[in-house]
């Protein structure tokens, strides 16, 4: 039999406006330009700071689910990386009496090996990504209260502080961060093949790409973002916490899904994650500012993720917006 | 005879504007047994999926049981007693016999929606018992053999109380015994007046089960007959009497004494493969002939690493590849264009470049972090664009979803040219593409051999295989059986020593 | 080619749970005593319901993360509408309505938009937690004694709560293996394609079987409710966790297709049970029990994996032999 070729459905015209590249940063201004007259303080120095210091982790980690995203998988287990590896840098360099070097290397290590470990049983087992990510989120997050017996490490090295606190520094790691991804996915062949390796695994793998080194390595480096927020976030709140991160989680998914990353796989860009991450931290800031309560804003940005899915399966039938 | 319960009356299809059935009229009988044979690609399958509903015809009409048969999808067919059986059995292995032969109409326990076990087991056993299938209906269809899978699908037919089954291919995967056993419930049937339509490249199976033959060549009827009019060699003449295309240029056989680029050894493939052993040469191309299911594109996949294969060995270049995956072929020179272009030769959603240059990216790339040449790789999808002549209107932007069979094939065999490879293994490199483009992709493969290269050649299309190869290697059943020299080519031959039919002569 | 390779791995769940059984009764003598083990099934019903609508899903190849979510929303609903003096009745009216407009909430998104069941669920999960909040103004609220006699009722010596998980796992049981909608489920876990090719109504079979799951929901919040007789922020908080892990560990296949609800379910909900218990009675640190439940997670997807590879090489061993 000849094999029919695809059909492509027409959507109608005002879906592209929906759909476009710049939907999340339209999103970002139009959210800012409304609610700007009714929370007085939401362009006041003070709280662009607070929200800059917020956007800056949250970055960092929604880079590592973006290249994740890419090969078609998902990583439920980021906030959990970010809280375990924050505990167990925090005890080092106190009770440890380790200084901030070796904490900070110990807790990017255990990021590392976390997504190691997850990538490891995506690819060996073939088992998929959403419920070995969720068994590892409650594994690892369980580990960091046991470990702690769910109290806060304070009394940090002020050496370590710094990388959090200051604003320099934090902002440079990020951008350092954002910049080395967006290189490594755009001009090398790493990036070309991960892309590949999200689009078609099949294509992929005859034309020789390293389809499952890529998803293994997509996971490390998801490991290695969180670890590395942990280390931001860790600092500028002053305490290791067993549930650091815990709300970040549907930031994080929001961030990305709504910033345009396929959750089909083989679709994505930093600058998508770009602009998806201030639109997330925009609104939790306009919600919390019209003192909304958390559950109200739970339940905002859990409406917001199902309509960037929805959203993105629209995209997906449509057949829109190919990178 | 009595009168005609299956009629076709001038069907007519075309895919594309090529045309695939050309007029095409027969019938057959109550009862009746049709044998339908051709060549891959005659219109056998094509004329089947419109009698089974999966597609319409441009022209001309069915009729079935005396009344105007147009079958909508496969369910209206179904309603109307026509019973597809096909070589992939649409069998549920993680339920039971029963169950599987009722799944949408259970019988109900009364006053309630449970289904009533006892009344599904007696009707279950009475039709494995029509079959001859010696199996409890509670039985789960993953318990069992491909053959009795089979008979699980008449039964299914049976229960739906089909008028015509058709066959596709039935015996490809069944064992001499379960062969038999299948004859024979056909025999015991067909006196209760179900007609059967038996497709089949087994020449003697054909002539063993049906009365009635009819051959299709180019999506024609070139032969129907009672099956005693026919013999073997005259079947296998008007099966593959079709006109030589002109599309192949003259060839120079190349000498054997060049160096041979790839050679496999003892290769054997989980009973899809046996002990196959074939060297390559320099500027060589290899035909490899056979049925659908002979294990032609496992052969070429298992050289090229992409399926396992539990002993044999192949060199490449001089090495051996150890472990063999594709990577390590690709490494050592060797190129795999596959039949399935949509799922495993593109990726449909991403652009023109972006496909071409997915396996040659490793060498635009400087050493320090894999960064690209992106000058020096643009250059070359540029460059490689022209040498297959990809459509000029297609931007290297534009997602190759959206062109044509032909230029898709071209991407696809572009980007294994950008990889300048020495040994290509090429599947089905002409299927569902136009002549314009057939006849491109022809000029190329020889343009590559005259470079030196090696090539193996799978094609369905004995005219191909003969206007291009130096040498035609004839699988059968997962074994070389024949070899052919270009000065030995003679297409009733290598199709009769494909069928596996007849001793050669 | 061994036959008892593939028993062992099926009766793995089982035999775990008599070791378990076993070792925790040497450690301590009262845990053997019929009245701790009757505890443990009635403690184990709420998750066990849970697991039972978890494993219609599971078997169309889906997954439902909102369960936990849903119970709360129920539970807070009723706790509301119960401090309020509506009977008893009506409030378990309103608990079922409220449940299943969410679960057809989950099945529009997954069934009709397309969108990963696993997304869908987790947002919803969210939206769920969000909505118990609201209703609850995140208070604890505490119920009527009502709530509390019916958790601790007994029928002929069962605790009321085990007789309802009994009665639903036989009667999703009689479902699953005996009605059409059960039979068609599993087809069209094994393939949606082929299913729609013989004719099965996918679409309305996906969207009844999240129903069920929220169903299921809606019976675990009752019975959750009457065990601790108050709704509080964390009420049925990570209870999918346990759902899924009990529904695996019970043959349900993550790639749909594959499962049962007895003795499958049950003894997987009773084995995630028993751990929870055994930690309890051997005083082990609380802040483990998560992870020794993903850990659990961890072993049933491993299992049902190396089961799932076992059955496919056998298959194609066959495939392989018959063809000779």
């Amino acid at each position: 039999m000849t094999p029919a070729a695809p059909e492509i459905s027409r959507a109608p015209r005002w879906l592209h406006l929906l759909l476009s590249d710049y939907f999340s940063l339209i999103l970002t201004v139009l959210l800012v330009a409304i609610f700007a007259p009714f929370t007085p303080g939401l362009l006041s120095r003070a709280n662009l700071l607070n929200i800059f210091s917020y956007l800056l982790p949250l970055l960092i980690v929604a880079i590592g689910l973006t290249l994740v995203m890419i090969t078609g998988g998902i990583d439920l287990s980021v906030t959990a990386i970010v809280a375990v590896a924050s505990v167990v840098g925090g005890s080092l360099m106190t009770a440890g009496h380790q200084p901030a070097f070796i904490g900070v290397a110990t807790m990017l290590l255990v990021g590392l090996l976390i997504g190691a470990a997850n990538g490891a049983m995506i690819t060996a087992l073939h088992l998929p990504a959403f419920i070995v990510t969720l068994a590892s989120m409650m594994f690892v997050s369980g580990f960091a209260v046991w470990f702690t017996q769910s109290r806060n490490i304070d009394q940090l090295p002020p050496a370590f502080l710094q990388i959090g606190q200051t604003l320099l520094i934090s902002t440079a790691v990020t951008a350092t961060l954002a910049l080395v991804v967006r290189f490594l996915l755009q001009k090398t062949v790493y990036g070309r093949w991960l892309y590949a390796t999200g689009q078609n695994p099949v294509t992929a793998r005859v034309s020789g790409v390293p389809v499952r080194s890529m998803t293994f390595a997509a996971y490390v480096a998801s490991g290695f973002c969180a670890a590395l927020a942990s280390v931001i976030m860790t600092g500028r709140l002053e305490t290791a916490s067993p549930v650091l991160g815990r709300e970040m989680l549907l930031d994080v998914i929001g961030a990305t899904v709504i910033g345009g990353i396929s959750l089909f796989g083989g679709k994505g860009k930093i600058a998508w994650t770009f602009f998806g991450v201030p639109f997330l931290v925009a609104l939790d800031n306009v919600l919390n500012l019209l003192n909304l309560s958390q559950f109200a804003i739970t339940i905002t940005k859990g409406s917001g993720i199902l309509l960037a899915a929805t959203l993105d399966a629209l995209r997906t039938r449509f057949g829109f917006r190919q990178s | 005879m009595s009168a005609p319960f299956v009629e076709f009356v001038g069907i007519e299809k075309a895919f594309f504007g090529v045309p695939i059935l050309r007029g095409i009229s027969f019938d057959l009988p109550a009862g009746g047994a049709l044998g339908l044979v051709g060549e891959n690609g005659a219109g056998k399958s094509t004329l089947m999926n419109i009698f089974g509903g999966n597609l319409a015809p441009d022209r001309g009409h069915m009729r079935l049981a005396g009344r105007e048969y147009t079958p909508a999808t496969p369910r209206d067919a179904e309603r109307n007693g026509v019973a597809f059986i096909h070589q992939e059995l649409n069998l549920f292995p993680n339920l039971s016999i029963g169950e599987n032969l009722f799944l949408t109409r259970f019988p109900s326990q009364r006053g309630t929606s449970l289904i009533d076990y006892s009344r599904l087991n007696e009707l279950t056993v009475k039709l494995l018992e029509e079959v001859g299938l010696a199996a409890l209906p509670g039985q789960s269809v993953e318990t069992l053999s491909t053959g009795e899978r089979q008979l699980v699908e008449i039964a299914k037919a049976l229960s739906t109380d089909a008028r015509v089954i058709i066959f596709d291919e039935p015996t490809t995967s069944l064992s001499r015994s379960e062969t038999e056993r299948l004859f024979a419930l056909i025999a015991r049937l067909r006196p209760r007046g179900i007609a059967f339509i038996y497709i089949s490249h087994t020449l003697a199976d054909v002539f063993q089960l049906c009365q009635q033959i009819v051959v299709l060549r180019d999506g024609a009827v070139v032969g129907d007959g009672p099956a005693h009019s026919f013999t073997e060699s005259k079947l296998i003449s008007l099966m593959v009497g079709r006109e030589i295309n002109r599309l192949f240029p003259e060839r120079n056989p190349t000498s054997r004494l060049a160096e041979p680029l790839l050679q496999v050894r003892g290769l054997s493939c989980c009973g899809k493969l046996q002990d196959i052993s074939l060297t390559i040469h320099r500027g060589e191309i290899v035909g490899l002939a056979g049925l659908m299911g002979a294990g032609r594109s496992e052969l070429a996949r298992s050289i090229f690493g992409l399926d396992p294969r539990t002993s044999g060995e192949v060199i490449l270049n001089d090495r051996r590849l150890k472990p063999l995956n594709p990577r390590a072929a690709i490494r050592n020179g060797a190129a795999f264009l596959t039949e399935n272009r949509g799922s495993e030769g593109l990726c449909l959603q991403l652009s023109v470049a972006d496909n071409l240059s997915l396996a040659c990216l490793p060498r635009h790339s400087r050493p320090v972090l894999k960064r690209l040449n992106f000058e020096t790789l643009r250059a070359a999808v540029e460059r490689i664009r022209a040498v297959v002549r990809v459509d000029s209107k297609a931007s290297n932007e534009q997602p190759v979803r959206t062109l044509s069979g032909g230029n898709q094939q071209k991407i696809v065999l572009g980007k294994w040219l950008l990889n300048e490879p020495r040994v290509l293994l090429l599947d089905e490199p002409t299927r569902g593409i136009d002549v314009g483009a057939k006849s491109e992709i022809y000029r190329l493969i020889l343009d590559l051999a005259a470079k030196g290269n090696g090539i193996l050649l799978i094609s369905s299309e004995i005219e191909e295989l003969i206007g291009l190869c130096d040498r035609i290697l004839v699988l059968s059943r997962g074994r070389i059986v024949r070899e052919f020299a270009r000065d030995q080519f003679h297409r009733e031959e290598i199709l009769r020593a494909a069928l596996g039919s007849a001793a050669p002569a | 080619m061994t036959r008892v390779g593939p028993k062992i791995l099926k009766g793995a769940p089982l035999l775990i749970l008599t070791a378990l059984v076993l070792f925790f009764g040497v450690w301590n003598t009262r845990f053997l005593e019929p009245r701790n083990l009757l505890n443990i099934i009635a403690q184990a019903s709420s998750t066990g319901i849970l697991a039972i609508g978890m494993t219609f899903v599971l078997l169309t190849a889906g997954v439902d993360l909102s369960v936990g979510a849903m119970m709360f929303v129920a539970a807070a609903v009723a706790g509301k509408l119960a401090l309020a003096g509506v009977s008893m009745p009506l409030v378990l009216l309103a608990m079922l309505a409220i449940t299943l407009l969410f679960a057809a909430f989950n099945a529009l998104f997954i069934v009709h938009v397309l969108v990963a069941p696993f997304i869908v669920t987790l947002a919803t999960l969210f939206i769920g937690r969000g909505v118990g909040l609201f209703i609850t103004q995140t208070r604890a609220i505490n119920l009527p004694e009502v709530f509390l006699t019916f958790g601790s009722a007994r029928m002929l010596g069962v605790p009321l709560p085990a007789c309802l998980f009994a009665a639903l796992l036989v009667l999703a049981h009689v479902i699953l293996t005996r009605t059409p909608f059960g039979r068609e489920c599993f087809a069209l876990g094994h393939s949606l394609e082929a299913a729609r090719k013989a004719g099965i109504c996918c679409e309305k079979r996906l969207f009844q079987v999240y129903l069920i799951s929220g169903l299921c929901a809606v019976f675990a919040s009752v019975i959750t409710l009457g065990q601790l007789g108050a709704v509080s922020p964390k009420f049925g908080e990570q209870k999918e966790f346990a759902a899924i892990a009990a529904a695996v560990l019970g043959g349900a296949s993550l790639f749909g297709g594959r499962g049962n609800i007895l003795p499958g379910t049950l003894v997987g909900s009773l084995l995630i049970q028993t751990i929870e218990n055994g930690l309890v009675v051997t005083n082990a640190d609380p802040y483990l029990y998560p992870m020794v439940i993903s850990g659990v997670i961890f072993l049933a997807v491993l299992l049902e994996t190396v089961r799932n590879r076992y059955i496919r090489s056998n298959d194609q061993h066959r495939f392989s032999s018959s063809r000779r």
